[in-house]
């Protein structure tokens, strides 16, 4: 069985629509239990839900590049101050077709990068000190490609997209349960009323469960992507098996960006519907198929 | 109700026009960048030669031969017009490189001197964006070229002016066996 990058690329991106069609079925589960619960005439929470959400993760998503940067304490760096990276990520732009990205270094020892911005002209990507001492030139163009695909498929959308439902599926399920306490109901259907109850508890934990599952669609496909622009699987591989054997994990293990982490800072050995990632393994034997696959097409 | 058929109907055709029209010149675009781009980074490594056969004399004076067919390689690109000339040039720049390098390697003092190290670095990524500008500018083509034999793109090809491109391919694969610039 041949996996070539181009069926990873398009199985992925049929996946990711999929997850976010699920989102959506959720987010009007929510509002019917909602409207069950409190009749409607409170149905005004609905807006207000939308509303918050929509503030909070469009905010951050469209002052990402600077937003991350800070809490990462990220540097950004210029082609004097390391001429190797830097010649490294402008040949994966040329080969992506992309503008150059703006480069930044985090002072940490464990080796991980990360890219951001809300489209390919405020794009930046960051490296670790300890990513850039333990990686070989193959291996960082691999990394590289990696992040120069988020960039390309547009990832930080993507995942605000996610952020968004799931934040809007979390609000409106807390008010919806708080305002049920304080409405009267007149005759209402028992069943339907426990039926609410149940997805009002249980859709917050399904739009978490989603988010990530989206993360990982997203990360597979930036490994696809990434060997499309470099139409060599080896140098990611390698990077990923250095990651595999270097145990370090970043310092700044904030929830709130560990989504754009090459490999994740926050998922344990064990496997989880919560992990924004799939397991390192997973992606190595992965590439190692697209490497037997033989040369791809020049 | 046949008028507001046929009015349905131009106005769809008017929007595939226009959607076939805007695709096949976002190909065009992108074929004229992707060469545009592999152009900037042959002009780069071309102005990088002159740089490297002083580092190179300096150490290695009886190494004329090598020095000359680096010169000449250089010279060849700059008189090249068509796509095929370009990357037969191209070529031969690189098996030339190629061969200052494996002369560099019997001269210690070369090898260690910190202006041969940021040029080896320089050339190493001239040379893989070199071959990533050809990739893009060879996927763009393939992109187009296959347009403008598919239906319905292939009707709106005299509309927007749209013909058939030259890929860019180095006809001697031999410089591909030469070892890699660098990567030590």
């Amino acid at each position: 069985m041949s996996v070539s990058f181009r069926a990873q690329e398009s199985k992925n991106k049929k996946k990711t629509v999929m997850l976010l069609f699920f989102m959506f079925i959720i987010v009007v589960a929510a509002i019917w239990a909602v409207a069950q619960l409190t009749g409607n005439g409170s149905f005004w929470v609905v807006p207000i839900a939308v509303g918050i959400a929509l503030i909070g993760v469009w905010g951050s998503y469209w002052s990402s590049d600077k937003l991350v940067l800070k809490m990462t304490g990220a540097h950004v760096i210029s082609h004097s101050d390391a001429p190797l990276l830097f010649n490294v990520v402008d040949e994966v732009r040329i080969a992506a077709g992309l503008p150059m990205p703006t480069v930044a270094i985090v002072d940490d020892p464990a080796p991980n990068a990360f890219a951001t911005g809300r489209n390919p002209e405020h794009a930046v990507i960051a490296f670790t000190t300890g990513l850039l001492e333990v990686m070989d030139r193959e291996e960082l163009q691999g990394v590289t490609a990696h992040e120069m695909a988020h960039v390309g498929n547009r990832d930080t959308l993507v995942m605000a997209v996610a952020a968004t439902t799931a934040g809007l599926v979390a609000i409106i399920a807390d008010i919806g349960l708080r305002m049920t306490l304080f409405t009267r109901r007149d005759n209402n259907n028992p069943i339907l009323l426990i039926v609410s109850l149940v997805v009002l508890l249980l859709a917050p934990i399904a739009a978490l469960m989603l988010r990530s599952s989206v993360s990982r669609k997203r990360e597979s496909l930036a490994d696809a992507t990434a060997v499309a622009f470099t139409r060599n699987p080896t140098g990611l591989r390698r990077a990923l098996e250095t990651l595999d054997a270097n145990s370090a994990v970043v310092h700044s293990r904030s929830t709130a960006v560990s989504h754009v982490w090459i490999e994740s800072p926050l998922d344990g050995k064990t496997k989880s519907m919560f992990d924004t990632h799939p397991p390192l393994s997973e992606r190595i034997a992965i590439l190692r198929t697209m490497e037997q696959s033989g040369p791809p097409p020049q | 109700m046949v008028l507001a058929i046929i009015a349905v109907v131009i106005v769809a055709v008017l929007l595939i026009a226009v959607w076939q029209f805007n695709r096949l010149r976002r190909f065009m675009v992108n074929v004229d960048e992707g060469y545009a781009q592999i152009e900037v980074q042959l002009t780069r490594r071309a102005d990088l030669i002159p740089n490297l056969v002083e580092t190179v004399k300096g150490y290695a004076k009886h190494e004329s031969a090598v020095l000359e067919a680096v010169t000449n390689a250089r010279a060849a690109v700059k008189d090249a017009d068509t796509v095929s000339q370009t990357a037969a040039a191209d070529g031969a720049l690189t098996s030339a490189i190629g061969g200052v390098m494996i002369v560099a390697e019997n001269y210690p003092d070369l090898k260690a001197s910190s202006n041969f190290l940021q040029l080896q670095e320089e050339l190493t990524t001239t040379e893989n964006k070199v071959a990533f500008a050809r990739q893009y500018y060879n996927e763009s083509v393939r992109a187009l070229n296959t347009a403008l034999v598919t239906v319905p793109s292939m009707f709106f090809a005299g509309l927007a002016k749209a013909t058939k491109r030259e890929f860019y391919e180095v006809p001697d694969e031999g410089h591909r066996l030469t070892p890699d610039v660098g990567f030590s």
